[in-house]
Order: structure tokens, then C-alpha cells, then sequence
């Protein structure tokens, strides 16, 4: 048997091995206390380094970087118009939107957190908040807790899309709003309740679909479901255990 | 609607982890802010380059690696002893809030060849796998292999025998 070299040490604890050579590391682990000594201490380094700045994470964003973001501020961002006839998307009536965020931006500017109370009082309190964030509240947490994507009921006020497991061991939900104002928004699983990271205005789904396709989700919804979606999203089984578990 | 739309929205979503990746690069809040502030502005003027199919975490963190590269020319100030002064500079004035440990780990990092100190906020802070790191910066995944090993065996011998 090959010894385990340097890079290999490195790659099991960065969790970059398959299966079988993570199974061969564990084995020479086990009876080599050097080895095992050297996993300890780089382990120890990132668990260190994720310490020093997962925190950031929870900072709230400064308002000159959200206010970078919103919309209205487009007059002032160079180039984004299309060069080369993409002009005429400009004039046309931009449908109102408004977002949600891990509440950092939200709390850290007052007229965005104005706007965003005039819309969680005009969305039949769907949404709370807490400590800045924002979490499901009355009918879409019942229907996050309850509802499944695979025993769908059109006539629920809440439409249940993808339900997966995320990187860091939480599972996220992306649902739809059918009450008016539509919306659409992902909810991710935490001891608080289900968190809120994006909330979005929505075209309502066309007649009769039960399940909103994944591509008729808002691109915000979208881009926040890719960034935290690491391999298959739950099949009815899955989901079915994962309700029977409390979404832990 | 817009990619620009998409981008800025995707943006949103994405600050959180892009001011973690910048003050794992550049070191003191204020600093790091800058330079999330330098990447919001260019995926922003960017967004047309961006293809939907390609993960905007991706795009945006290869983007602020550039800034950061690109802050360090500008300053005349590649050379990581020079990056090294300055966080000892910030220790004195603005870094008393930090744990003594954090504070050795980030004069640590600060002391790193910015080719290490990338690959170690890629992939060790930020999570991204050897294969993500090596596409993002255009080097052969043995390189970052290489490069993390080294960045991690200095950071080890900076923070004693507890690391």
C-alpha cells in the first residue's frame, strides 16, 4: 500500500478525497499517531480560520455597499446599459420589486427598512422579523412545515417548489405565493423558524400548473437556490422524511 | 428581464460572502469594504459578461480577486512585507477588538505571498473546492494544491504548536 503522502493528508481534510482513498486515510489514521497528529493540527488551522471570519457573515452590510445595489441607484452605475440596442429595455416600465435579505442591508438603512415594513404590513403577514432578519410567519410557515411538493392542493395560498439540503446542513424550501401580490422566495431551515434570504415579486404561475417550473422563478430565487444547492434536491421520499424529522 | 437585473439581485444575495472573502484578502474591515465596494461597481458595469449558466459566486470572487491584484500593483505594494506593516499598523489603532488569537491569525495571513494568501481565503475560507480554486485563477489544480500546502505549513509555524 502506498504511504500517504503530504497532498493526500491535505485533501482528506479538506475533504477533497473520494470515498475509498478518504477509507484508506482513516485506516492509516488509525494506527499512525503522526499522521493523525499532523490531521489534527490542520484541522484545528481551518476550523481557526473559519472562526476568525465566518462572523463576517452576520455583520451588518454597510449602506454605502447595499445602496451599490438597489435598483433606483441605476443612474449611477456606469455601462449598465447594454451597448448595441438593448436601449429600448431601459424606458420600458420596470415592474416594482423589492428584496429581502439576510438583514444586514436592511437594518442598516433606515428608508430601505421603511419601504420594507410598508411591504411586510401589506403581505398579509407572511413574513416576520427578527433581530434584522426575516422569517416565514402564519399561513407560509404552516405551509413550510406541512406542505409537500408532491401531494400538491391548488387551492393552498402556498406552493411548495424544491425542498434540499444545503452545504452547511440546513434545508432550504423555494416556494410560491399565490395570494396577491405573488411572490416567490426561498425559505432555509434554522432554529428561529425558516429564514427568509429572498423574497421576490413574481408573475403569478399560469393556469393550472401546480408546481411552479424552477425556471419561472424569479432570477434572485434562482441565484440564491444555486448558491446554496450542493447535489440533488429531495425526491417525495426525501422530502417526506425530512417533514417527519422537523426539517432538521 | 436585465442580466444586470440578475447580477445585481445575485449580488445581494451574495455580499455576505463577499465581504467574508475580502477581509480574509485584504485584511482590516475598512479596506476589505473598499474593496467589496471596487467589486460591486465592476460586476455591476459587467454584468452583460456574465452568462446566466455560469455561477455568479464564482464570477464575482474571481472578480475581486482581480481587485485585490490589482490594489496591490497600485499601491506598489505586491510585496507582502509591505502588507505585513500595514496590519500592524491597524492593530494599533483599530484591531484592540479582536481576540489575541484572531489577531496572530490575521498578522499571520497578513505575512503570506498574496498567491498563498488567495488560495487559503478560496478555499479554506470561503469553501470552494481545489478544482473551483484552480479554475478561478487559472492555475493547474497542482498549483493550488501546492500553494495551500506551503500557505498552510507557514500559517502553522506562525501560530505555534496549537495550530
Amino acid at each position: 500500500m502506498n504511504p500517504i503522502d503530504d497532498d493526500t493528508l491535505q485533501a482528506y481534510v479538506d475533504g477533497a478525497l473520494d470515498a475509498t482513498e478518504a477509507a484508506r486515510v482513516d485506516a492509516a489514521l488509525a494506527r499512525d499517531e503522526v499522521l493523525a497528529s499532523r490531521v489534527r493540527r490542520m484541522r484545528a488551522l481551518n476550523a481557526q480560520l473559519r472562526a476568525a471570519f465566518d462572523p463576517v457573515l452576520d455583520e451588518p452590510v454597510p449602506a454605502h455597499l447595499s445602496a451599490l445595489l438597489q435598483p433606483q441607484g441605476e443612474s449611477t452605475v456606469p455601462l449598465t446599459v447594454h451597448a448595441g440596442g438593448r436601449a429600448a429595455n431601459v424606458s420600458r416600465r420596470r415592474v416594482p420589486r423589492r428584496w429581502l435579505m439576510p438583514g444586514a442591508a436592511l437594518a442598516a438603512s433606515v428608508a430601505l427598512l421603511a419601504a420594507g415594513l410598508w411591504w411586510w404590513r401589506a403581505g398579509d403577514d407572511m413574513v416576520r422579523m427578527r433581530n434584522g432578519e426575516s422569517y416565514a410567519a402564519g399561513v407560509l410557515d404552516h405551509a413550510l412545515n406541512h406542505a409537500l411538493a408532491s401531494e400538491p392542493d391548488a387551492r393552498a395560498p402556498v406552493a411548495i417548489g424544491l425542498s434540499f439540503r444545503t452545504a452547511e446542513g440546513n434545508i432550504c424550501r423555494s416556494f410560491t405565493i399565490r395570494t396577491p401580490p405573488s411572490r416567490a422566495g426561498l425559505a432555509c431551515h434554522t432554529a428561529e423558524g425558516w429564514e427568509l434570504p429572498v423574497l421576490e415579486l413574481s408573475a403569478p404561475a399560469r393556469g393550472g400548473e401546480l408546481r411552479q417550473a424552477a425556471s419561472d422563478l424569479p432570477p434572485a430565487v434562482q441565484v440564491a437556490i444555486d448558491a446554496r444547492l450542493r447535489g440533488e434536491v429531495f425526491d417525495a421520499r426525501q422530502e417526506r422524511a425530512a417533514r417527519a424529522d422537523r426539517w432538521r | 428581464m436585465h442580466t444586470s437585473d440578475a447580477v445585481r439581485e445575485g449580488l445581494i444575495a451574495l455580499l455576505p460572502r463577499l465581504r467574508r472573502l475580502a477581509r480574509a484578502l485584504a485584511g482590516q474591515t475598512a479596506d476589505a469594504d473598499d474593496l467589496v465596494q471596487v467589486v460591486l461597481e465592476r460586476a455591476l458595469a459587467r454584468s452583460a459578461q456574465w452568462r446566466p449558466d455560469a455561477a455568479l459566486d464564482k464570477w464575482v470572487f474571481a472578480i475581486a480577486r482581480n481587485a485585490w491584484r490589482d490594489e496591490l500593483r497600485a499601491r506598489g505594494r505586491a510585496q507582502h512585507l509591505f502588507v505585513a506593516e500595514e496590519s500592524g499598523e491597524a492593530v494599533a489603532d483599530g484591531g484592540a477588538a479582536l481576540p489575541a488569537q484572531q489577531l496572530e491569525l490575521a498578522q499571520a495571513l497578513a505575512a503570506l505571498p498574496p498567491d498563498h494568501r488567495e488560495v487559503v481565503a478560496l478555499v479554506l475560507v470561503e469553501g470552494l473546492s481545489y478544482d473551483e480554486a484552480a479554475a478561478l485563477l487559472e492555475v493547474p489544480v497542482g498549483t493550488v494544491t501546492s500553494r495551500l500546502s506551503r500557505a498552510r505549513a507557514t500559517l502553522q509555524a506562525h501560530l505555534g504548536s496549537d495550530a
